[in-house]
């Protein structure tokens, strides 16, 4: 008996090693170019704009396609990445999946994690894009992802409020500043931002730092760009917005919505809260939940240095998995969602507005290129914008961006220490991913 | 009438017994003692869930003492558990003398106050405490109405505590059915005996209730705190670890690194070290309530 523990210990040991290792060195299925009769998943996630268009979107393919069903699997973006690699590391992921960019860095540091697209063109047309767009999705020379839209974060406004207050859309940092005293009065804010899993209070000091000094924060290698400096001189930007009533304290924030979303709070229904700063191919959950054209576009915020430091990326991916059984089902899928014209006309701008040539001519013939996302994206694209690296997305990152905000906003520390020990964090952080 | 006989199909040998028990033995190794063997080999390991994990000893293990996250989130666990217990003890105890008392309709009050454990931290309640604590919330307005100032909920570290730690409060149902099911055990002749002496009802409670209560009480104490060191769902719901990382327990700790930060074998290695810690503070209450229990 007592030999018996350690050779239990032992097998476990070796079969629990040997499992996952054999798991990410699984053998994939080569492509034949032939569609065959199948179910296959795809998942994603998503407002309910963006579900029910996905859905009947999905109706249309499984009249083209009568013999691939496809299993929906969607939901919500709080825990969905959680979802996905559990999924990945278990090698139970769906065929097809909507990712984000910087699961790219995280799932397939190698290039290995997913399936490489390049081997899927029989069924998978990728002439709609031009090579700058494919570029996002690929890593050490592989297409392990396609890029659905390239999106940024832009302002958006609850003009009912706006208007009942006499109060213009800032067009500077100045101005928006100032519309702190005129909010205050009625006890009411001009813009939101938060540190929840977007953390767009951190997003906008590093435009704001960005635009003034010219330096990208982290660069699409991974190298930190922001001095300690710059890292205090966002944080002070921050600090000065809560102090000067522009934006909610972390505390308030946390009294008046609980846990839940902006959207989904009664300050931003209520019109409390009058501005929000989200990405276009998202902000339909919050003009949904407004009256019909309440929530407008904001002019991107500028300073001495013109309107750069704004920035964008893809919004989100697809990408096949590399454990499919079904590649060339799961290509056909994906050249159905990014290429088909009535696909596109049933998706709209509920994944921003698509990169895909092909999708947003039909869009624009069937004059269904209007609307936020398309307002936010001609902003940008007139402006001279950054591409974020998606270093600075990982979640890691977030947590590091939060602290320190959190902080500040609590007076736990100053500017300064913050600024300290974000810098040296970020650092080792990014230093240990390169790795 | 016909007698029937009935004959063990399996027979009666030295394995019979071994043989009844096979499918819970199947099922234990692999569902508990493989995974939980592997989730140890995992803690020495480097492992992102996607690459092979590469074997790195102790290393996860030298990390997490200097890792401030971690000591953090373990004051915090244990700050909560100090808190919870005690006050779930008392509560349930409290519930059950009083639906231990011979009225009318006691069924249905039992009933009504298990139902919050059968409930859990959901996002239905999750969203019940929301409306109830947010600062125009239920309670705030009733702190209003009564001239007290209103609390900051969400955004005081202590208060934010509290309102977990009431959360789970609330859930005292499966605890008070234990001492509900041992108050009903004592011996009716104990009290009988008391009153012809003399004894009141509060010397009664005292000198025979919970003497009686003691193995129970323990059971009790052992059962929550394992279960209040383990909590995930209500702080992860209500107030995701904040303000301040003041509600961040190691199963936030454990479920971040895992599923947040790909860290599956350090992740791995926090919770051994949870278990150690679990472990180390149930061996502390044996050896203290040791001679007490004992006396019973």
């Amino acid at each position: 008996m007592k030999n018996i523990i350690p050779k239990i210990a032992a097998c476990c040991c070796a079969f629990t090693l040997s499992a996952c290792a054999c798991s990410s060195d699984a053998e994939t299925v080569k492509p034949d170019g032939k569609l065959d009769k199948c179910t296959i998943r795809f998942s994603w996630w998503g407002g309910d704009d963006r579900h029910d268009a996905t859905l009947r979107a999905l109706e249309l393919w499984n009249k083209l396609h009568p013999e691939i069903t496809v299993k929906a699997e969607y939901g919500g973006w709080d825990g969905w990445e959680e979802k996905t690699i559990s999924q990945i590391s278990s090698g139970s992921e769906p065929d097809l999946m909507q990712i984000n960019y910087d699961w790219l860095i995280s799932m397939s540091p190698d290039g290995n994690g997913f399936y490489d697209l390049n081997t899927l063109t029989q069924t998978l047309d990728l002439s709609g894009y031009g090579d700058d767009v494919l570029s996002f999705g690929k890593v050490n020379g592989k297409l392990n992802a396609v890029t659905v839209s390239v999106s940024g974060r832009c302002l958006f406004y609850n003009s009912d409020v706006y208007n009942r207050l006499g109060a213009a859309f800032p067009e500077t940092w100045d101005e928006l500043i100032s519309l702190g005293s005129k909010f205050s009065g009625e006890g009411l804010y001009p813009l939101d931002l938060d540190i929840q899993t977007g953390c767009s209070a951190w997003y906008l000091a590093v435009v704001y730092v960005q635009q003034q000094t010219g330096r990208q924060f982290i660069t699409m290698d991974g190298e930190l760009g922001f001095t300690e400096d710059d890292i205090k001189a966002a944080l002070d930007f921050y600090k000065q917005l809560e102090d000067n009533h522009v934006i909610r304290t972390v505390r308030s924030r946390a009294d008046e919505d609980g846990n839940a979303a902006l959207y989904q709070s009664s300050e931003f229904i209520g019109g409390k809260v009058a501005g929000v700063l989200e990405w276009g191919s998202s902000v339909g959950k919050y003009e949904s939940v407004l009256g019909e054209g309440v929530l407008k576009t904001g002019p991107l915020l500028s300073g001495e240095n013109g309107n750069g430091g704004w920035m964008i990326k893809p919004s989100m991916l697809y990408a096949v998995s590399k454990n499919t059984k079904h590649p060339d089902e799961a290509a056909a899928l994906m050249d159905f969602l990014l290429n088909n014209k009535e696909c596109a006309e049933i998706l709209g701008t509920t994944r921003g507005i698509p990169s895909s040539a092909y999708a947003e001519k039909a869009l624009e013939d069937s004059g269904k290129l209007a609307g936020l996302a398309q307002e936010s994206d001609e902003m940008l694209e007139a402006a001279d914008t950054v591409t974020i690296s998606p270093y600075m997305e990982l979640s890691q990152m977030h947590e590091l961006y939060s602290k320190a905000i959190e902080e500040v906003s609590y007076d736990e520390t100053d500017t300064a220490s913050a600024a300290k020990e974000m810098y040296s964090a970020v650092g080792e952080y990014l230093k240990k991913v390169r790795k | 009438m016909k007698k029937h006989s009935y004959r063990n199909p399996v027979g009666v040998s030295r394995f019979t017994g071994l043989l009844l028990i096979t499918p819970f033995i199947i099922g234990f190794a692999a569902f508990i003692l493989y995974p939980f063997i592997c989730s140890f080999i995992l803690g020495m390991t480097e492992y992102n869930g996607i690459s092979a994990p590469k074997f790195i000893g102790s290393e996860n293990y030298t990390q997490l003492l200097h890792d401030e996250k971690f000591g953090n989130a373990l004051a915090v666990t244990l700050k909560y558990a100090a808190l919870l217990v005690p006050l779930k003890l008392l509560v349930s105890l409290c519930a059950a003398l009083l639906l231990n008392a011979e009225i009318r309709g006691i069924g249905f009050y039992r009933t009504a106050l298990y139902v919050p454990s059968i409930l859990g931290a959901n996002l239905s309640v999750v969203i019940m405490w929301q409306y109830l604590f947010t600062s125009d919330g239920l309670v705030n307005q009733l702190l209003k109405m009564l001239g007290a100032a209103p609390v900051s909920w969400y955004g005081e570290p202590a208060p934010a505590m509290f309102m977990i730690v009431l959360l789970r409060l609330w859930e005292f149902g499966s605890t008070m059915i234990i001492f509900l099911t041992a108050l009903r055990d004592i011996p009716r002749e104990l009290y009988d005996a008391a009153r012809v002496d003399g004894c009141g009802s509060f010397r009664a409670f005292i000198h025979i209730t919970l003497p009686q209560l003691k193995s129970v009480i323990f059971i009790n104490l052992v059962l929550q705190t394992i279960a209040a060191m383990q909590e995930f769902n209500a702080p992860y719901m209500l107030t995701d670890g904040g303000p301040l990382g003041s509600t961040y327990t190691l199963g936030m700790l454990i479920y971040s690194e895992m599923f947040g930060h790909f860290n599956m074998g350090y992740a791995n290695a926090v919770s051994w070290t949870m278990f150690a810690v679990i472990g180390l503070v149930v061996l502390i209450m044996f050896r203290v309530t040791g001679r007490r229990r004992d006396s019973a």
